[in-house]
């Protein structure tokens, strides 16, 4: 491997150097542009605000809403590897596309819906273990004891390792003959497991992984909440005789709530989409131990069905969108009702708002 | 030494001949290609591209490279890719089956006008009447590799593998590994069991067959019933217990050799992979080799530099340097000829292989064979699946693959 002498250094910074300066420019541009176009000559009242949007917006039209819509476009088309360069497009070759992502396999011998199942039960448990877990370890760290800082900046390394890293490291200690998991059952006299090539156990090493990289973030989230809540909540239950699970059931989790449901949601967006994980730590590429992003990704670029693919990610899309939404509405979440909380937490047990 | 070794290669290429037939002199502006290849940093044929590609920009400073190294299946789904977006690199160096769906893309261009193909060897990347790449080197194939301090000699058949593989399989240490992950792994015994993956017009899957369900028994009873390899092993797995002398025997690539020469050194033992004794056929590994293709995207003199440094990679000295440094057999036919090539004990163990293999085809519709055999392989393995189950479902993927191609 070449080392990173100065002149690597330089060459990297010239590359990366020319790409800034073509955006600079770009965005100089378009600064001029508007400010003659709505200073100058409109004269209108909100040219500056709409100046400092101006390059984020595009920046979100040329990286999300470009795309979204080029994929859009493929999911009627009938691109694969032999319509690479000239794919047709059209109403009924999308029905077709829609039709074959519920009715054909979306892998070699997977069908949609074992897929998404599986898919429901890795959200499933991941959410849980994140929030159980990362509850337990907020409400830990909470009290008052030695060391707390270092333990809490230990609980976020896990967090602040590169997903990919830490993927390939775990895939590293899945490995029958040199993993550490093997070498610690094998030690104290069991049989070592079959991680990358038995479902169950691959589907579990796949957890073990997404469980220990999530945790530190509900629990860095919990643990923010926990540290809002006013110490006289506790206070007045204690005097009114209440025990720690119902202090905890009665104050702690109702007062959380504001706090956990944003994360609870941004845990299952995730986790559903979470790719990293699931498609590094399945190295034999096991079809049942794939989950829908992963599925969606062989389908377009181990198998080349680009149009079908784009359509399988539009589904994708809706029932993400789709289980966000109930589950909005089920814990009557609404984002003014972190302002609201936010409120509460000024007030203390006899003030009224 | 550097600098040395681009003056000597420099001199080599005036030598021989860089302008022979076919060849495009190099352009005289400035000229920047980007190389795209699956050759690895691990078994230094990464090192080795690179090497080559400073040497032409030493004796033509205005061409310049910037070579990056991409995993097998990584570069083709990036290629596609960076084709479609109008992103593609300026040359492409890797195994020949990608000439499949890059010429069904249409993202390659033809090299039978650009080169004397005449001068190597027959090309694996030729589909109907064009050739869509320029070969590197020969073979790309599977072979027997053992160590010499642990089996004498290699076992002549797969009776005397696994009578021989149960004495060596103790303490920790196993007769035998492969990489169980990878149907191109499978392709040899199927082979061997008298089958074949396509049926004589090339593109017609013949996966559910007699032949499949005893490979792939085969396979299963090694690991189980015989127990002489691991229970798992991919690539790095069984490379790591070669080199550690934990596994007697390998069954690994070409581009390997040069690596566990390095490793082994005098230990090192090369043969075919023991002969099938059921059917007392020999394992037919695919053979290919190493190829440059040329994204259809690359014109003007871009495209001259990149036929002439093609010239040069491929002439007759750095043939020869590609045989001594990485133990692979050239594409060509001058070098072949070598007295190197022909007497060289690790090359001539990996021709031994060579000539009992079959050329890998490079037709799109390998691609669903590949990707049908995978699952099912593992599946089998893993001891989830029986040999006749895996070998019924990977024949309907392949078929249903097909459909979607069309």
């Amino acid at each position: 491997m070449k080392s990173l002498t100065p002149d690597v250094m330089v060459t990297s910074l010239g590359q990366v150097g020319g790409i800034l300066a073509v955006i600079v420019v770009a965005v100089v541009v378009l600064e001029l542009i508007l400010y003659f176009l709505l200073k100058k000559i409109l004269h209108y009242r909100y040219a500056l605000p709409f100046m400092l949007i101006a390059p984020g917006l595009v920046g979100l039209i040329l990286l999300n809403v470009y795309p979204i819509a080029y994929e859009l476009y493929i999911a009627f088309s009938n691109m694969n590897l032999l319509r690479f360069r000239n794919p047709s497009h059209s109403l009924a070759i999308g029905w077709e596309n829609l039709k074959s992502v519920f009715t054909a396999p979306v892998l070699k011998q997977q069908y949609f819906f074992p897929v998404f199942l599986r898919t429901m039960l890795w959200t499933g448990i991941q959410v849980f273990f994140h929030v159980s877990l990362g509850l337990f370890l907020a409400i830990l760290l909470n009290r008052p004891m030695k060391l707390r800082g270092l333990y809490r900046t230990l609980l976020v390394v896990p967090w602040a390792l590169p997903q990919v890293v830490a993927s390939l490291a775990w895939r590293g200690e899945f490995n029958f003959e040199y993993g550490f998991l093997n070498v610690m059952l094998t030690r104290i006299g069991l049989q070592a497991i079959q991680w990358k090539s038995n479902p169950f156990w691959n589907f579990t090493a796949m957890n073990i992984t997404n469980i220990w990289l999530g945790v530190p973030f509900m629990a860095v989230i919990l643990l923010g909440g926990l540290q809002s809540l006013s110490k006289s909540y506790y206070e007045a239950a204690e005097m009114d005789g209440a025990r720690p699970w119902k202090q905890f059931s009665s104050i702690t989790l109702p007062l959380i709530k504001p706090i956990m449901t944003p994360a609870i949601v941004l845990g299952v967006i995730w986790t559903f989409n979470n790719f990293n994980v699931p498609f590094f730590i399945n190295e034999n590429n096991l079809e049942t131990s794939d989950i829908l992003v992963t599925a969606l990704f062989r389908a377009a670029f181990d198998f080349n069905r680009y149009g079908f693919s784009a359509m399988f990610a539009m589904v994708i899309f809706l029932i993400l969108f789709g289980i966000t939404i109930v589950y909005m509405k089920a814990v009557s979440f609404s984002p003014s009702a972190l302002a609201g909380s936010k409120a509460r937490e000024t007030l203390t047990v006899g003030e009224e708002k | 030494m550097k600098k040395w070794v681009c003056v000597f290669l420099a001199l080599a290429v005036l030598a021989g001949g860089l302008f022979a037939k076919g060849g495009v002199e190099a352009p005289k502006g400035p000229v920047k290609i980007a190389l795209w290849t699956q050759e690895g940093e691990s078994e230094g044929s990464f090192q080795f591209v690179k090497k080559l590609a400073d040497a032409y920009t030493a004796l033509y400073p205005n061409i310049t490279f910037d070579v990056l190294n991409k995993e097998t299946e990584a570069l083709r789904q990036d290629f596609l890719a960076a084709s479609l977006a109008g992103s593609a690199p300026d040359l492409v160096l890797t195994v020949n089956d990608h000439a499949g769906p890059f010429s069904v893309a249409d993202v390659i261009q033809p090299v039978d006008s650009l080169f004397d193909l005449k001068l190597y060897l027959p090309s694996a990347a030729a589909i109907g009447s064009k050739t869509w790449g320029v070969p590197v080197s020969s073979g790309n194939h599977l072979m027997l590799l053992f160590n010499k301090d642990m089996v004498k000699t290699a076992p002549k058949d797969t009776d005397e593998l696994i009578s021989v593989g149960k004495t060596l399989t103790t303490g920790g240490k196993y007769a035998i590994v492969w990489n169980q992950t990878e149907p191109f792994w499978l392709v040899p015994w199927l082979g061997g069991f008298g089958g074949s993956v396509f049926d004589k017009d090339g593109v017609t899957p013949t996966l559910n067959t007699k032949a499949m369900v005893d490979t792939l028994q085969f396979l299963y009873d090694l690991k189980s019933k015989y127990a002489i390899t691991p229970k798992e092993a991919d690539y790095a797995t069984m490379d790591t217990l070669f080199k550690e002398g934990k596994s007697a025997m390998l069954i690994n690539g070409d581009w390997s050799l040069g690596d566990y020469s390095k490793a082994l050194g005098d230990k090192l033992g090369i043969a075919p992979i023991p002969m099938v004794s059921a059917t007392k056929k020999w394992p037919a590994p695919y053979t290919s080799g190493k190829y440059f293709m040329i994204p259809k995207s690359v014109t003007g003199d871009t495209l001259k530099a990149v036929v002439a440094f093609i010239n040069f990679y491929t002439n007759y000295e750095n043939q020869i340097d590609m045989a001594k440094t990485l133990s692979r057999l050239p594409a060509l036919r001058k070098a072949t000829a070598d007295e190197y090539v022909k007497n060289n004990p690790v090359l001539r163990g990996s021709t031994s292989q060579l000539v009992l293999g079959t050329p890998m085809p490079a037709a799109l519709e390998m691609r669903c064979n590949w990707d049908a055999m995978k699952p099912e392989l593992n599946a089998v393995l893993a001891g989830t699946k029986s040999a006749a189950d895996a070998a019924k479902a990977m024949q309907d993927a392949a078929v249903a693959c097909l459909k979607t191609i069309q």
